[in-house]
């Protein structure tokens, strides 16, 4: 697909730009209308949205989030070699 | 426990209380993204040693959380740069790193994206897909391993990967697109299609 204002390799680039800031306004609608016609960039699109969602941040709601908590166990071994390593260093 | 009190009366910050205010805070941040307990823990815990070599030097410029978050960031990165290491560098030459490459000179692709076939919910729990993953990062330069890993990964914002890398925010955008047009092209070969499949026309 080569349309008239860009072609698939630049919107690729702006594809990814967007996704860490802000386009001018003349990008975003040149990729809306590039994105609409062009079949492949809106595959590519789609994958680095997906992409992000997978190997991003895995984040629950707030609640279960906050269930997550370092076992009583790793805590003592840090905290006990924690200590260690100051004697060590006293 | 004389030395103790005498670093705590000299300076604010207090070792001894760190692992009960930030361990549970530091912990979840890393699970969350590195989706491995046993690695999670380890990570906390080189976080909590490191900081406990250089918090002499810490200026209480930021918060201690904030301080502490910045050092396991930096494990993070480091826990990803590590496993890419031990990845297997094979099948380097089968895939392009040039987003140049993917196109012809009239800018249209050459090596067309293809569909993928997932379920990503599915995915996110899969440690297979963790594994190849890694194995992605591994053929990218470090440069592009980090940003991406701090960016995608992480979630940081551009502003502060350019300021750990001491890059320009363009460098830093150029750097990302390359990396991830690589590795949706890595993931696509090795997870999302059959080997057999190949569109080159």
């Amino acid at each position: 697909m080569n349309h008239w204002m860009f072609n698939c390799r630049k919107v690729t680039r702006m594809v990814s730009d967007s996704l860490d800031h802000k386009l001018p306004l003349y990008q975003r609608f040149g990729i809306r209308i590039h994105l609409m016609m062009c079949k492949f960039c809106s595959r590519y699109r789609d994958q680095l949205l997906l992409m992000r969602k997978i190997i991003g941040p895995k984040m629950d709601k707030k609640e279960t989030n906050l269930s997550i908590k370092l076992s009583s166990k790793a805590r003592e071994r840090i905290k006990r070699l924690m200590q260690n390593n100051r004697n060590e260093v006293s | 426990m004389n030395n103790i009190r005498s670093i705590s009366e000299k300076s604010p910050v207090n070792p001894d209380k760190w692992v009960g205010r930030y361990g549970d805070y530091l912990y979840r941040y890393t699970l969350v993204r590195v989706r491995d307990v046993a690695a999670a823990e380890d990570i906390v815990q080189e976080t909590f040693l490191a900081a406990l070599n250089s918090y002499k030097n810490y200026q209480g410029r930021s918060s201690e959380k904030t301080w502490l978050t910045g050092i396991l960031k930096h494990k993070i990165v480091d826990y990803f740069r590590n496993k890419t290491k031990e990845a297997l560098y094979h099948d380097t030459n089968t895939l392009s790193f040039a987003p140049e490459d993917f196109f012809n000179r009239k800018g249209q692709w050459k090596i067309k994206p293809v569909k993928w076939n997932a379920d990503p919910q599915k995915l996110i729990e899969q440690q297979e897909f963790m594994k190849v993953l890694h194995d992605c990062l591994s053929q990218l330069s470090q440069r592009h391993a980090n940003a991406f890993i701090l960016r995608e990964i992480i979630g940081e914002k551009v502003k502060e990967i350019c300021k750990t890398l001491d890059i320009t925010p363009t460098n830093c955008w150029v750097i990302l697109y390359r990396a991830r047009m690589y590795l949706r092209r890595c993931l696509e070969k090795s997870w999302f299609t059959d080997e057999t499949y190949e569109e080159t026309s």
